[in-house]
């Protein structure tokens, strides 16, 4: 769940606390999700207690201490895991990539061609898969339901290929940048 | 089967010289159906040209069953060419005045076989390619998806070893580019060996293995497939 992971690449810049944690999420990846706090605050307790995230209390006068919320060691480790990582649903490239993307960040580039390479490789592979299943069905079933299971493998076909000309496309922009600078 | 050993191809274009290939050493193994997948320029065609004998490496060496294409004479490439590989590509390459049966029957024509010899076996690979009633068209009659078919009847009419495709349906819409494929996916199922370049991520997964090219070297190497 990429909630969870667009918390962590956030505190991995700078410690926050929960108010400015939300402005920052808004900001990064507000187009995608829209939290509030009580969501903030849920995903943070758990983020404690798989000791990825920790806190530390900032006394104030006359009003509630406030939490100052951190990035474990754990928890780095596991954002880079992640962001390393490419995605195996088919459907949830966009978003969850573009999260990646975001805390990827294209200054240095290494790694996000890296995964981008990685993301179309897989994406290759599933469409294979998918083909061949698409050829074995359509040499057995002579029912009409088949058409239908064609039709939406023939769905899923267009949307993996899509997503690797974006990927491609991605790549073209970034290695652009690269010369420029 | 085919094999490619440290192929290297660089062309001078206007003074600077272009890498086409790089170092490029690869196995495509008898009743392989393999993609070439890479985006534009990345040497794709000249992969498939090297393997057909179209054109030389630069340096390296390439063998077809073990015999290799350099140290040979040019008539000894062209029979190779003749007998070994059939090509197909994204325009068809057939010629407008010769009728479907002629140009199947072309490849063969050319080494001095009477046309009366070759034509039922023209029109039987015709008649297997769903074209028994185009046989006397001439390619201005026919649609994109036809006058594939009848370039790879073209293609097959040697009995090649290997089936080279060049984007073969660059120039189709998606239903009849996937009647292609499936007919050549069924060629491949029959024993055929088959090698498509493509930039086509749907044209590449019907391939049993895959590919990908970048900048004129071997990057990626997908072998999966249904079988
Ligand atoms: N006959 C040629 N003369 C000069 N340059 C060529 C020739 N053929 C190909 N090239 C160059 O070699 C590179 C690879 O081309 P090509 O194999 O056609 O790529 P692809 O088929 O993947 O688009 C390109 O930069 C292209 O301009
Ligand atoms: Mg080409």
């Amino acid at each position: 769940m990429s909630v969870k992971y667009a918390m962590l690449g956030i505190l991995a810049e700078k410690d926050l606390h929960g108010y400015e944690l939300k402005s920052s999420f808004d900001e990064k990846v507000g187009e995608f999700w829209s939290l509030n706090y009580g969501q903030i605050y849920s995903t943070l307790d758990r983020l404690e207690k798989e000791d990825l995230v920790t806190h530390d209390r900032q006394v104030q006068d006359k009003r509630p201490d406030r939490k100052i919320y951190s990035i474990t060691k754990k928890g780095r480790k596991e954002l880079d895991e992640w962001l390393a990582a490419p995605i195996n649903r088919v459907r949830a490239l966009r978003d969850e990539f573009f999260i990646k993307l975001v805390f990827t960040g294209t200054d240095n580039p290494g790694p996000v061609l890296d995964l981008i390479e990685k993301q179309k490789a897989l994406y290759l592979r599933q469409m294979n898969h998918l083909t061949h299943q698409k050829i074995a069905l359509k040499k057995k079933a002579k029912d009409p339901a088949a058409l239908t299971t064609e039709l939406l493998m023939d769905a899923g076909l267009f949307h993996a290929e899509a997503d690797i000309k974006w990927l491609t496309l991605c790549e073209a922009k970034i290695k652009a940048t690269l010369v420029k600078k | 089967m085919i094999e490619l050993k440290h192929a290297s191809k660089k062309y001078q274009q206007g003074g600077r010289e272009v890498h086409a290939l790089r170092d490029v050493s690869l196995n495509i193994r008898k009743g392989e159906f393999l993609s070439v997948m890479g985006p534009s320029g990345s040497g794709k065609s000249t992969l498939l040209n090297l393997i057909g004998g179209l054109d030389q490496p630069t340096s390296g060496e390439i063998f077809i069953d073990g015999r290799p294409l350099h140290g040979i004479s040019d008539d000894e490439l062209t029979l190779i060419r003749r007998r070994r590989v059939g090509f197909i590509f994204q325009f068809f390459n057939l010629l407008p005045i010769l009728s479907a049966v002629e140009n199947v029957s072309l490849p063969i024509l050319l080494e001095g076989t009477p046309f009366s010899e070759i034509r039922p076996k023209a029109v039987a690979l015709l008649e297997q390619m769903g074209l028994g009633e185009r046989v006397e068209h001439r390619p201005e009659q026919l649609s994109g998806g036809e006058m594939q078919r009848v370039a790879i009847c073209r293609a097959l009419i040697s009995n090649p070893a290997v089936l080279l495709a060049d984007e073969p349906t660059g120039n189709l819409d998606s239903h009849t580019s996937e009647e292609i494929f499936l007919l050549l996916k069924s060629l491949n199922e029959q024993g055929q060996t088959i090698v498509m370049v493509t930039h086509d991520p749907k044209a590449a997964a019907y391939g049993t293995r895959i590919i990908t090219l970048k900048d004129g070297a071997l990057s990626e190497d997908i072998s999966i497939g249904g079988k």
